[in-house]
């Protein structure tokens, strides 16, 4: 599903490397962790993924397509088959739950029809189907988070990328949030979460890829995030 | 698909002019009040160029004919002036004629003169030009005909009419230009300032996967209806000040000014107002979205 050959990512022309030399394949169903400090190029692999940038040098295939030699009118094609969950939620504030994840939908040129039934669908799945009406800006971080989650899982994605979902939340609503991306991704769908968060990573037992300083070092299933890392 | 997505740009297109109102409101006068600076510039250039031509439709060339021709050599001179391309129209006038024409002019003063027998004026060909611009030129020509003894046309006159319409015509051209360019400029900041007050929403599209254009039409419709009403409210301003300015000069028998009549001059500005506001709409909108696309 993601394929990652040397993959290398210089920011300017005399810039640092924010990433080098990082090679990794994660097949279809797989959930994985990216975790490293601050500064370790966990944001960068996962901007590189979505093809909000594109490698210096290396090869990335998503979806067995090269998305740095991708033509840029066909980028929408690929994001949709992506689910985004970002750190700050990125959503529209002024407007309802609903309204949020009909957005998505809508802006893909989904039918109202096919609108109406999966919207409260995945609003369900994520625990919200009480506060359809309710404005965003009215719910708590933990339920932002929800939104985002249903946002994201409204295309029915195969790949869902999330660059610290929890970063903003309290432990306790942390942990709602991993358990939903866990089961999200038990009904088929790849997850990719890039977190430092240590407790998570440890309680979930999951293929875990560790960079530091924008380079890889390591790679284990079911690993463990600990000081040596 | 199609049709739900038209429904989405629609849709999309009136709630974003009513949510950023404001913003909507601003920009829309800002096109308004350029275009009424146009249209006013216009209404007066138009105007101008109207006296103008009925100055020049008066402009003729007088080309006396020799005492000695015979009449061979009139009618002769009468085909080469008609057969003439640059010759709008020629008529003959006897000495005759123009003696008439003095008696009627200077009345009393002839009294006792007996014309008839001593008459010392030349008869005459009046010549309008097709061109009126050209009336140097083809007097030079005229004054060359067997027969003709001498040619005259007001020279100072018309050379200074001609070069005064020249001057106002590059002055209008460079101000209709420069406010264009201004308008433009303000309207693609304005607009852009909506756009960005946006960014969040364009970039949450990008991200899910909405195509280029999917994204831009709602903004170009919005463009577009600013634009629309922007062009709008000036020609109905307009409309009612060159109603204002007609009855003024009825008012203070300032006839000698021939003005265009009111509907034809609205309809005239409003052929280039309309598309223009519309243009600078959408121009607008489109440069401005441009910026956030590239996420």
């Amino acid at each position: 599903m993601i394929e990652a050959k040397n993959v290398s990512m210089k920011y300017g022309k005399n810039g640092q490397y924010a990433l080098s030399d990082i090679s990794f394949f994660i097949d279809r169903g797989e959930f994985a962790f990216f975790v490293g400090s601050s500064g370790a190029g966990k944001s960068t692999l996962l901007k590189l993924i979505i093809r909000e940038l594109t490698p210096s040098t290396g090869c990335l295939k998503v979806f067995n397509r090269d998305v740095g030699r991708l033509p840029r009118q066909k980028l929408p094609y690929l994001r949709r088959n992506i689910g985004m969950v970002f750190q700050d939620f990125r959503l529209i504030e002024s407007r309802t739950v609903y309204d949020n994840v009909a957005f998505a939908m809508m802006v893909i040129g989904s039918p109202q029809r096919e609108i109406h039934k999966r919207v409260p669908q995945v609003l369900t799945l994520v625990g919200l189907e009480d506060k359809t009406k309710a404005k965003v800006c009215d719910l708590s971080g933990g339920e932002q988070q929800r939104v985002g989650l249903a946002r994201a899982l409204a295309n029915r994605p195969a790949l869902i990328v999330a660059d610290e979902p929890t970063g903003n939340l309290d432990p306790g609503t942390t942990l709602d949030i991993m358990n939903l991306l866990r089961s999200i991704n038990q009904r088929g769908t790849t997850v990719l979460v890039a977190t430092h968060n240590r407790e998570i990573v440890n309680l979930f037992k999951k293929r875990v890829i560790y960079l530091d300083g924008g380079r890889m070092v390591g790679d284990e299933q079911e690993g463990f995030y600990t000081h040596d890392h | 698909m199609i049709i739900s997505s038209i429904g989405y740009v629609l849709s999309e297109s009136f709630k974003g002019l009513f949510r950023n109102r404001l913003m909507c409101i601003t920009s829309t006068g800002v096109v308004a009040v350029t275009l009424l600076m146009l249209g006013i510039f216009m209404l007066l250039s138009l105007n101008v160029a109207h006296i103008t031509d009925q100055v020049k439709e008066q402009v003729e060339i007088v080309a006396y004919i020799d005492d000695q021709a015979s009449s061979n050599t009139v009618a002769a001179l009468r085909q080469k002036l008609e057969s003439n391309p640059g010759v709008l129209e020629a008529s003959y006038v006897s000495s005759e004629e123009h003696m008439e024409r003095l008696r009627r002019q200077l009345g009393s003063v002839l009294e006792g003169y007996d014309t008839e027998l001593d008459n010392p004026l030349l008869a005459s060909f009046e010549v309008r030009a097709m061109v009126p611009e050209n009336v140097a030129v083809l007097a030079a020509e005229i004054e060359s005909y067997p027969g003709v003894s001498e040619v005259f046309y007001g020279q100072d006159y018309v050379e200074s009419l001609f070069s005064v319409t020249r001057v106002l015509q590059l002055l209008g051209l460079t101000l209709m230009v420069g406010l264009a360019i201004t308008a433009v400029f303000l309207i693609s900041h304005t607009i852009g300032l909506t756009v960005m007050m946006r960014k969040k929403e364009i970039a949450i599209m990008k991200y899910v996967g909405a195509t280029n254009w999917f994204i831009r039409w709602p903004f170009i419709l919005e463009g577009l209806l600013m634009g629309l009403v922007g062009a709008i409210i000036p020609l109905v301003a307009l409309y009612y000040l060159y109603q204002y300015a007609l009855d003024w000069v009825a008012v203070n028998n300032l006839a000698f000014i021939s003005m265009l009549p009111l509907q034809e001059v609205i309809l005239e500005v409003g052929r280039y107002l309309l598309p223009l506001g519309v243009g600078l709409g959408i121009l607008g909108s489109g440069f401005s979205i441009g910026r956030f696309l590239k996420v």
